[in-house]
């Protein structure tokens, strides 16, 4: 069986940095840090050590009919909004798409964490205190269920293709993109919108902080954490927002003259099977190999590796020891998440969406709020100022609790209308 | 509560709830058909009704029957009599 060849088509984002790609990118050209004090939200919960975080911007969620709106939470409609850019930016008018697909050819894969923390929340704040399940109202389950994100995005929009849900936490938007790969380089669908989105809560915070995985000592300097591969790291930043991308067939997106992000050349997804916290470099070592192999790429190909690297201490060291193991030090690496924080389920794509910005301005934006590069995430070529240089070839990484690991390669397609777009 | 205060009571949940335009909240406006709600509205306008009036409508074969906003409104007026969940008889002019 011929596979197709998969390209990207279309972006569209909603971060920390505010509503679009170009905030994003001009977040990061900017070396804006998105951490704020969440202490005035967050100090009545008991034992929270963690009062930072970085929060995506209010939308109009008014825009949205009723009756698509009534079963969406914060977390769907970065997705709707960000799904509705990628649409827009493949096709010029988002609402032209169904001229260009089949029924059931369009697809739309979405992960996040869980389902809306927030919706979750107040659920069980309604049902709990009299066990009173008349308490409930008509609705709130379709913002709780796991596959909020995409069944939203799916029934707003009309999609009829595949629709399915990536629920690995930090992992799932990574995971969304490579499963999306896979259906259109199966033939399976001819597009794919996919991504990942997430919302804040206490809780989410709440359970990195339980671990000793969230940042706590800088409560009093937010943009000074979270801190990517540094000595004085001490945990993530939860943010929120959404990244979706648009998967198409190659000979499709030729054919309409689409213009073409980056072809995905390679995926591989695969867990540590041995903890179910704690990342491992010999499973971490073992996706990125293997996504080099189905990219048939070798580690002296890539320019350029998108770390996972969120900022804890455990989590750091095996993706710098990983990425030492494979590409020495001849390959720049940065974390993103020094500006964005971790958008954990969106982090993911979030960050292919600026790696792919990277590429066509062929600049590296470097890991913020990395001064002293720690003892163990040495040996690997850390970026610590923006570097002007072409990139071809990327690796981006993601990696999540459960040992769950994903990698996906991507290489430069020269196509005029994509250098020309988002300024 | 008389009736005309239970219906204005329910209009008002049907603007602020299913976000329709006071003038469109008729008698004779029929709920799917006119006032554009579905099948989870309708799910949803139970578990309002009941909480804001204290009521038990889920069971109730006669709301099957209902159409209308009028229909609604005499419903659940007759329901609170029925309750005795303070409703009273619209007075008599």
């Amino acid at each position: 069986m011929k596979l197709k060849r998969v390209v990207i088509t279309g972006l569209g984002a909603v971060t920390p940095m505010g509503v679009g790609v170009e905030a994003l990118r001009a977040g990061l050209a900017g070396g804006r840090c998105a951490t704020v004090s969440r202490r005035d939200e967050w100090q009545h919960f008991l034992n929270m050590h963690s009062l930072v975080a970085a929060p995506g911007p209010d939308l109009n969620e008014k825009i949205v009919p009723r009756q698509n709106r009534r079963s969406m939470s914060r977390m769907s409609f970065y997705g709707h909004d960000a799904a509705r850019q990628a649409l827009a930016d493949a096709f010029g008018i988002e609402a032209t798409w169904p001229e260009h697909f089949s029924p059931g050819r369009l697809g739309c894969i979405i992960g996040s964490t869980t389902g809306s923390p927030i919706a979750l929340s107040q659920t069980f704040e309604m049902m709990l205190p009299d066990r009173d399940i008349g308490k409930l109202n008509a609705v709130s389950f379709f913002q709780c269920v796991s596959h909020t994100v995409a069944m939203n995005v799916a029934q707003c929009l009309g999609i009829t293709g595949s629709v399915l849900a990536t629920n690995s936490a930090c992992a799932s938007g990574l995971q969304a993109v490579g499963a999306a790969y896979d259906l259109v380089r199966l033939g399976r669908q001819d597009a794919v919108l996919c991504g990942g989105a997430e919302e804040l809560h206490p809780s989410v915070t709440g359970s990195f902080d339980v671990l000793f995985a969230a940042s706590a000592r800088y409560n009093d300097a937010p943009s000074e954490t979270p801190r990517p591969f540094d000595r004085d790291r001490d945990g993530i930043v939860c943010g929120e927002g959404a990244g979706i991308l648009l998967l198409e067939d190659f000979d499709r997106a030729r054919e309409r003259g689409a213009k073409i992000y980056a072809e995905v050349l390679g995926y591989h997804t695969c867990a540590s099977g041995d903890h179910i916290s704690q990342s491992n470099r010999a499973a971490l070592i073992r996706c990125l190999s293997q996504a080099l192999e189905t990219a048939d790429t070798r580690p002296e190909q890539i320019d350029y590796v998108n770390a996972h690297a969120a900022g804890t201490v455990q989590g750091d060291a095996e993706e710098a020891a990983t990425i030492r193991e494979i590409f020495g030090d001849r390959v720049p690496v940065s974390s993103l998440k020094g500006n964005l924080g971790h958008t954990l389920g969106a982090s993911g794509p979030i960050e292919l969406i600026a790696t792919l910005m990277m590429m066509r301005d062929n600049v590296i934006y470097p890991t913020l709020n990395l001064r002293n590069p720690a003892p163990d995430c040495d040996g690997i070529q850390h970026v610590t100022s923006t570097i002007s240089r072409p990139m071809d070839t990327f690796i981006k990484n993601s990696f999540a609790f459960g040992g769950i690991n994903a990698a996906l390669v991507c290489k430069k397609m020269i196509s005029e209308p994509a250098l020309k777009n988002h300024g | 509560m008389d009736k005309q205060q239970v219906a204005a009571r329910i209009a008002t949940l049907f603007e602020t709830e299913f976000e329709i335009a006071p003038d469109r909240l008729l008698p004779d406006a029929h709920l799917f058909q006119d006032l554009g709600l579905d099948s989870i509205d309708m799910v949803e306008m139970i578990v309002v009704l009941q909480k804001e009036f204290g009521i038990q409508l889920r069971d109730s074969e006669e709301a099957r029957a209902i159409r209308t906003l009028g229909n609604l409104q005499d419903f659940v007026f007759n329901e609170i009599v029925k309750s005795g969940a303070g409703a009273s008889p619209a007075p008599q002019s």
